[in-house]
């Protein structure tokens, strides 16, 4: 039972790849309203109503990070409800990690599709690709290839 | 593409006010850098040279930046594999 809650990063990455519907491989999402404020700035991915989600509320007091609003509260509902963080955003990452919140990004979310019988090995490793060449992800063309041979020898 | 292409090209060289095979130039010798710090970057993490000759091609920041990403892609995969 994997429940997730996500900031804007993965549902904007994903959905820059066409992928944004392998979000409901976690077995339950939520999303701040924060973070769907920060989507409705821009445009929320209409692929989005396609997918289960809850909107919740975060109480984000005496958190104490530097965080954007959106991964801010993100981060608040993971540890309140000791929920899988994702995100994309590495000083995110490692807020969550200084906190003992379980964090991962869409990388982890293709991999999770791949084992999950949602994607083929071959399409999530394409995926990976389309994450580092057609979206703002973090991640350097030879890390991608790095995790990309980390799926293949599984 | 190639439209974009020539499109930002012509538009970079009129906002700077210099000849656009300038700004080809330019492109060129920053897209090669990208391929050169990906080819060092990769042959570092395949453990094909070590740290210290990789800081000496790029840069510790980058080295070190690579690092973090590796250490969170591998977090990723395990992650996406055992769940």
């Amino acid at each position: 039972m994997i429940l997730a809650v996500a900031d804007a990063g993965p549902i904007i990455h994903l959905d820059e790849i066409d992928a944004l519907a392998l979000l409901s491989v976690v077995d339950e999402l939520l999303i701040p309203q924060t973070v769907y404020q920060e989507l409705e700035a821009g445009m929320v991915p209409p692929a989005l109503e396609t997918i289960e989600y809850e909107l919740v509320e975060s109480d984000t007091t005496g958190l104490g990070v530097e965080l954007d609003p959106g991964e801010t509260a993100a981060l608040a509902v993971a540890s309140e409800r000791a929920a899988v963080l994702l995100t994309d955003d590495l000083a995110a990452r490692d807020a969550a990690n200084d906190r003992d919140v379980e964090v991962h990004g869409s990388i982890g979310i293709l991999v999770l599709a791949s084992t999950r019988g949602e994607l083929e090995k071959s399409a999530a490793a394409e995926l990976m690709r389309a994450l580092q060449t057609e979206t703002s992800l973090f991640v350097t063309d030879a890390v991608v290839e790095h995790g990309i041979s980390l799926l293949d020898e599984s | 593409m190639a439209t974009d292409l020539t499109e930002r090209v012509q538009e970079i060289a009129e906002a700077r006010g210099i000849p656009e095979s300038e700004i080809l130039e330019q492109a060129l010798e920053r897209g090669v850098e990208d391929l050169w710090v990906d080819l060092v970057l990769s042959r570092y993490i395949d453990d094909d040279i070590d740290r210290e000759t990789a800081i000496n091609l790029i840069g510790r920041d980058r080295v070190k930046r690579a690092e973090q990403e590796v250490q969170v892609v591998e977090d990723d995969v395990r992650w996406g594999l055992n769940a």
